[in-house]
């Protein structure tokens, strides 16, 4: 039964309806997916060599036992995140002649073909079986690799349970990804020692091989307590909504601005009771991380802004360009109301300035943490904030007007794929493009603030324009509405 | 009120909609009826301007609609679930339509108290939003919307399809007596004979996109229409 059932997924992935539109878009998935495969693969072959390397002279194995739990910490975290529960697909066998358990453990087989779960065992079981096997015996290695499958199976479980106890409550997630971010933080101020603890618990295993059935029970345990909550909730809308009181809400500070606040207030109650547009916004504070990876020492000491200059216009312009990507889409399943209505469209693309330019101050100014590290990224950023406001707005609504692909918004939007036509893929090079030739002759010239002053005046004078803009994209908004509101309508 | 002048709409080399010339006149209530793929709905859409005529212009109080948005100032239209925006809880959904029609929300919650009996009390202060309730609540809200711009012209797209029969009795006595304190005209598209030609005072039937038949209901309509319907 659980074949036929797997069987059926397996058709229903092949034949779904956006599958010929977005084969590109798989494909890139695979492709990422092979990436990190690799990475791991590589990671689980020279582990030892990695760990000499970076920590010479000190005990290797000691060293791998401290990033175990580490490890599924983080793994927690984004799992967290990521993973999916999958549940929708069983809403036509619950009323068929099918016993609970076989849909129970359709649903549990169906969790563990996850690519999740095939990482850690890439990424930890070639150094348990070499390294550990060559200095305990081959039984403690064994048991390393029991309990590094265990807690694999513990994470997937336990983040899938949950997942399911607290369906649409994201307050949740944030426990748990507030929770690993403590643990890091007090590892990385040496008060609590994730990376000790664990050490201590392999320590112990690779000591007494039998320790390791402990993330066995834990494992079976929450396997348990997860088939045992679906049994007794195996009801679709116990499993697909929460039904918490919704209220009516008001943005009082939007009011202000008249007939567009009303409709950048409409638009503001979309972002925040949708998943995939929650999503979006949430990854837009997490690339407030970005700077970490770009901004060395090194550019910031020469002036070498060109260097730095994409990660300045990603972060500052994260909201515009993920949120302003899939424009006009966010609204496909009520487009033709809209049209209906008597919604003035200067209006109507008005509030969408509005509300990109409320998230890109706010993303700014949350941005400005890095003046500590150098006052110079702060004018990096004040520029890339102009660009933004000024004319990445009017890019990506430009670009809106050509797409014509209607947006599920009710699924989650990490690797979400769904909607996404050529103008996303697109989009993208104009907007780094233009920046970037702006800065080029002044940083050949070796005048790097002329040149973030000339993207910044290029920005403000855009910014300047923008009633002539306006008209312009009410213009082409009025031409291109028959056909986006054809495509939105599939 | 409403006049369509050679008004034509294909798709892949089918003719949807083909009218040479149609006239409705302030105050009717007209029924459109038809079997699936009759071209209703293309029709309401081409009315409505959310579809590009291949040829032809529909005149609505003698201005083209695709080329002026004056008649969204009179006319209020429901054709399906995607004219709610349905993230919004219905007072929500109600207030920023009222809002359209330069309406206070205290001005739209006394405005609502008339339609207490047709929600039935399952729409108001539910709280749900509009996607987590039932079809025929929806389209309860939609309607109610619609009525509530205070349109001359009003277009529904089956409005009893989804609704308990109680509100479909509602709704009837609704456009009967809109029709006759407001001079409400009223365009309905329905697969329910027994209801169209009971509020509607012409009827409009449509096949392949043409105008087969269009006459005044008196005693005998619903006859004529089931003998043609059945043959």
């Amino acid at each position: 039964m659980v074949t036929t059932f797997l069987g059926h997924q397996w058709k229903a992935f092949w034949r779904s309806r956006n599958k010929a539109g977005s084969i590109a878009a798989q494909v890139v998935l695979v492709l990422f997916m092979l990436y990190f495969l690799a990475i791991a693969l590589a990671l689980g072959i020279f582990m030892s060599k990695i760990i000499e390397e970076t920590f010479p002279g000190s005990e290797v194995i000691a060293i791998f036992n401290g990033y175990i739990l580490y490890y599924f910490l983080f793994d927690l975290g984004v799992r967290a995140q990521l993973q999916e529960l999958p549940t929708l697909s069983i809403v036509p066998y619950l009323h068929l002649k099918i016993e609970r358990k076989t849909i129970i453990n359709f649903l549990n087989t169906r969790a563990i073909f996850n690519f999740f779960n095939l990482l850690p065992l890439i990424v930890m079981v070639p150094f348990s079986m070499t390294r550990v096997g060559a200095a305990y015996g081959p039984f403690a290695a064994i048991m390393y690799v029991v309990s590094i499958v265990a807690l694999t199976f513990f994470n997937n479980f336990f983040v899938l349970y949950l997942k399911r106890k607290s369906i649409n409550n994201i307050a949740y997630f944030m426990l748990i990804l507030g929770l690993v971010g403590t643990f890091a933080a007090l590892d990385y101020f040496h008060i609590i020692s994730v990376r000790e603890a664990s050490n201590f618990v392999f320590a112990a295993i690779a000591r007494q091989p039998f320790l390791g059935f402990l993330f066995v029970f834990a494992a079976v345990g929450i396997f348990i307590i997860n088939s045992n909550y679906l049994r007794a909730n195996l009801y679709t809308e116990e499993l697909s909504t929460k039904d918490d009181k919704k209220v009516s809400t008001d943005y009082p500070f939007l009011n202000s601005f008249g007939k567009v606040g009303e409709l950048a207030a409409l638009e503001l109650k979309l972002i925040l009771r949708h998943k995939r547009s929650r999503g979006s916004i949430f990854m837009g504070f997490a690339f407030l991380a970005y700077g970490f990876i770009f901004y060395k020492s090194g550019p910031i000491q020469h002036d070498e802004f060109g260097k730095m200059l994409f990660a300045a216009l990603f972060m500052t312009g994260i909201t515009i360009i993920s949120y302003g990507q899939f424009m006009f889409a966010w609204q496909s399943a009520h487009f033709d109301g809209l049209l209906v209505n008597k919604i003035d469209f200067k209006n109507f693309i008005k509030a969408k300035f509005l509300l990109f330019t409320i998230s890109c101050t706010t993303i700014t100014i949350l941005a400005s943490f890095y003046g500590f590290i150098s006052y110079k990224l702060l004018l990096l950023h004040l520029a890339a904030y102009f660009y933004n406001i000024g004319f990445a707005t009017v890019l990506v609504l430009y670009f809106a007007t050509m797409n014509f692909k209607r947006l599920d918004i009710t699924k989650k939007a990490s690797f979400n794929f769904q909607g996404t036509g050529a103008t996303q893929w697109i989009l993208g090079f104009p907007f780094i493009l233009i920046p970037i030739f702006i800065y080029i002759p002044f940083g050949i010239a070796n005048k790097p603030y002329w040149g973030l002053l000339a993207i910044g005046t290029f920005g403000l004078i855009s910014l300047l324009m923008r009633n002539f803009w306006i008209n312009l994209l009410v213009k082409r908004f009025e031409k291109q509405r028959y056909k986006i509101a054809e495509g939105f309508r599939e | 009120m409403i006049t369509i002048r050679d008004l034509k709409k294909s798709y892949a080399g089918r003719t949807v909609v083909n009218i040479n010339n149609l006239n409705i006149r302030t105050g009717e209530t007209i029924g459109l009826v038809g079997n699936n793929g009759a071209g209703k709905t293309t029709l309401f859409r081409m009315l409505l301007d959310l579809i590009r005529p291949d040829s032809g212009e529909v005149l609505s109080k003698d201005s083209n609609v695709a080329k002026n948005s004056g008649w969204k100032d009179y006319t209020a239209s429901y054709l399906d679930e995607g004219f709610l925006i349905d993230y919004l809880t219905p007072e929500e959904y109600f207030i920023f339509i009222g809002s359209l029609q330069q309406m206070s929300p205290a001005h739209v919650n006394d405005y609502l108290r008339q339609y207490d009996e047709f929600f039935n009390g399952e729409i108001l202060n539910r709280g749900k939003y509009i996607r987590d309730f039932s079809k025929g609540n929806q389209n309860k809200v939609g309607i109610a919307a619609a009525l509530m711009q205070k349109p001359e012209l009003l277009v529904l797209d089956e409005p009893f399809a989804n609704l308990d029969p109680t509100t479909q009795i509602r709704l009837k006595t609704l456009i009967k007596s809109l029709k006759k304190s407001q001079r409400l005209t009223t365009l309905i598209s329905s697969h329910d004979l027994n209801h169209v030609t009971d509020v509607c005072d012409r009827i409009i039937l449509l096949e392949k996109g043409l105008v087969i038949k269009d006459f005044h209901t008196d005693e005998n309509t619903l006859k004529e229409l089931e003998a043609y319907f059945s043959e």
